[in-house]
């Protein structure tokens, strides 16, 4: 079968090099000899989410979020419908902040989420910026992941199970340990990196998740990932210190 | 006589001279840091200084070259400038061009100031030093973590030309909307420089593009013809803010293999333009000094000769020879430069096979995300793997680099990962191919162009305009 990826509003929410999970993520099938077609959906296209096999948001500036609230907001059953179904999701930042319910701002006005997850935003008084490292568990496997986060807002999880926990770094909130977020096969997080290119585990959890979804259950065939361990292990090496 | 005020100043200059005794750093920012210490108000002072004037040179990319240009272009005419050449572009860099440049007591004789102005701190600078002129020259998507978004960032810089006299004069790229939206909203009087939008120069669809929206309404920007980036003809159909009619405009624009030629048209006449440098954004850069020059009055002929004996300052584009190899060196800090390098690159046809160095740090002068990689469309080396016969990827950051060139899809066994600059830069010297390029970001820049200097040979077209090399 063929996978189709989503790519949502690349030409608005184009910051960071997100893009980079795209391109790694299809590159991943390919090389499997899994077929795969990336579909890019921008402001107004008609859109069916079930259709798709994986979903990818980043995010944007301040003014190209305030669009694309606005857009999805429109389309919000059709999304909650197939997130439920176990539509596979990355969502990156700004993208992560918008599947939950709201962003209060430091006057106190909340912008609404989507509310297809219970975490919420405040925003914060200063950038948390810098390189990551998370400790996960991906599929029953224990990982290490590295990126780059850089956000104002702090995310409270409101009983939702992190991706991970923070060893170095700010994460969701700088406070309580966590970052990202897991609700069934939605993956979110703040790292930029891009997060996928430098944790090849969580990019084949992504893709293992989108065939099952299809009834397609099988083990992915392994690829030589020496420049992805390469990268992944110097930064935790620059962060952590050689073990 | 202001005790302090020379105490700044001696202290700056031993600073200055105890950098090159020790031959550690080039002494660009830290006399100016220390005297800024000593006594704050020390731009108050020097602003007061140029007889004629105050010039800023900012922007996201050409900054350095446009303010060397318009700097040879002011000395050609024969007034005497300060500048702070050596791309060193924050506040302390801009103090020290001053001390360099004065006496003990803090005077400084000299026409005009030209200063190159780094876009973040342009608020500050600014307001300090209230320049007589602005030259923007693009903004692009540079070092975000530093800078935050680049939305944010024009509009800062939007405030800060608010906040100067009402006959400041702005010279401003037309083709870039994020720039001309700066004569439209400071209501400052501006000239415009631009190339003319023809088919042939459109390199075509490029994934970094900032300006997708106009910056005035927010509606999607038509475009007839995307030069480079978001560069070209635009127009918006929601509130009629449109790409304007140059004051300067460049056409017949002819890539050389020793540089790039234009006719261009101003309101006084039309010129050709030879550049010994290559590539369309060393032409914006040059009608950007151009047109700064043209209005302070130098004349059109002056500013010709200067512009044709411009030579680049380090890592713009430097050659260097070993072994009858071409080494072209070249500074890399954002994905619009970082496509134009890779055009030059592919566009070579004197090389048909060509070893590359690429080194990638994450200083803070380099940005410390280098997540941008992934906007940089190396997806076109591998559409002609054929030209290339390695690609060594150095740096702090040499294993993501290495990790982008993979997923590219550039075959893995042409890739290699050496972090050692003497072993990388050995090995693209004594490569296979037909000539090397080497791209590096700000901080690895410095040491790769040392062991260049040592081991290899600078191909200098003119001896007699040389310029400082970057701190």
């Amino acid at each position: 079968m063929t996978i189709t990826v989503c790519h949502l509003y690349p030409d608005l929410l184009n910051l960071y090099g997100d893009r980079g999970n795209v391109m790694v993520f299809a590159q991943r099938c390919r090389w499997r000899g899994i077929p795969v077609r990336i579909m890019e959906v921008n402001l107004g296209d008609q859109v069916q989410f079930e259709d798709y096999d994986f979903l990818f948001i980043g995010g944007g500036s301040d003014r190209e979020q305030g669009l694309m609230v606005e857009d999805l907001t429109a389309r919000v059953n059709n999304l909650r419908a197939a997130v439920e179904d176990g539509l596979v999701v990355l969502a990156i930042c700004g993208g992560y902040q918008l599947m939950g319910k709201y962003y209060r701002m430091p006057d106190g006005t909340e912008i609404p989420g989507l509310g297809l997850m219970d975490h919420y935003t405040e925003a914060g008084d200063t950038r948390l910026i810098g390189n990551v490292v998370v400790d996960a568990e991906l599929g029953g496997i224990k990982t290490r992941l590295v990126g780059f986060e850089n956000h104002g807002g702090r995310t409270f999880l409101n009983g939702i199970q992190p991706l991970g926990k923070v060893l170095h770094g700010g994460g969701n909130n700088g406070s309580d340990g966590t970052e990202g977020a897991r609700y069934r096969n939605v993956f979110c997080s703040y790292l930029h990196g891009p997060l996928l290119p430098k944790n090849p585990a969580l990019t084949d959890l992504l893709i293992t998740l989108s065939l099952q979804r299809r009834g397609q259950d099988h083990r992915l065939e392994p690829l030589d990932d020496n420049f992805e361990e390469l990268a992944n292990q110097a930064m935790i090496e620059k962060l952590l210190g050689k073990k | 006589m202001n005790l302090r005020l020379i105490l700044a100043v001696i202290v700056g200059r031993l600073a200055m001279f105890a950098s090159r005794l020790t031959g550690r750093g080039r002494g660009s920012s830290l006399p100016g840091k220390l005297a800024l210490r000593i006594y704050p108000a020390i731009l108050d002072h020097y602003r007061r200084q140029p007889r004629k004037g105050v010039i800023m040179v900012t922007g996201t990319n050409g900054k350095t070259t446009t303010n060397n240009m318009l700097v040879g272009i002011l000395e050609q005419a024969g007034h005497k400038v300060v500048a702070n050449r050596e791309g060193a572009n924050l506040m302390t860099g801009v103090v020290t061009a001053f001390i360099r440049s004065g006496s003990i007591t803090g005077r400084v004789s000299t026409d005009y100031a030209v200063l190159e102005v780094d876009e973040a701190v342009f608020p500050l600078v600014s307001s300090l030093i209230k320049p007589d002129m602005v030259v923007v020259t693009n903004f692009f998507r540079d070092q975000l973590d530093r800078y935050g978004e680049l939305d944010t960032t024009v509009k800062k810089v939007l405030e800060a030309l608010k906040k100067l006299t009402s006959d400041a004069k702005l010279i401003l790229n037309g083709d870039d909307p994020l720039v001309a939206r700066l004569a439209v909203e400071s209501g400052l009087p501006a000239l415009f420089y631009g190339v003319l939008p023809v088919q042939e120069l459109s390199v075509g669809a490029s994934y970094s593009r900032e300006a997708k929206f106009c910056p005035l309404c927010g509606a999607s920007l038509l475009y007839g013809i995307y030069i480079y980036s978001q560069l070209g003809d635009y127009s918006c159909p929601g509130c009629g803010f449109a790409r304007p009619n140059p004051d300067l405009e460049a056409s017949a624009v002819f890539e050389e293999e020793t540089g790039i030629k234009a006719m261009v048209r101003g309101t006084d006449g039309h010129w050709e333009v030879r550049l010994p440098v290559r590539g369309i954004h060393n032409l914006y850069n040059a009608l950007a000094a151009f047109s700064a020059s043209l209005s302070l009055q130098v004349a059109p002929q002056t500013a010709l000769v200067s512009l044709g004996k411009y030579l680049p300052a380090t890592g713009r584009m430097e050659s260097f020879c070993y072994n009858n190899r071409r080494v072209l060196l070249n500074l890399v800090k954002n994905p619009t430069g970082f496509n134009r390098a890779l055009f030059a690159l592919l566009g070579d046809h004197e090389a048909p096979k060509q070893d590359v160095l690429i080194a990638i740090n994450d200083n803070d002068a380099d940005g410390r995300d280098i997540s941008w990689l992934w906007d940089v469309d190396f997806e076109m080396l591998a559409l002609q793997p054929e030209k290339f016969s390695q690609f060594v990827c150095s740096g702090q950051r040499a294993e993501d680099m290495a990790l982008r060139l993979k997923y590219a899809g550039v075959p893995v066994w042409m890739v290699d990962i050496e972090k050692d600059y003497q072993q990388a830069v050995d090995q693209v010297l004594n490569g296979k191919g037909d000539s090397v390029g080497i791209l590096a970001t700000y901080t690895a820049l410095w040491p790769v162009e040392k062991i260049l200097s040592r081991q290899a040979e600078r191909v200098k077209e003119h001896d007699d305009y040389s310029l400082s090399p970057v701190s």
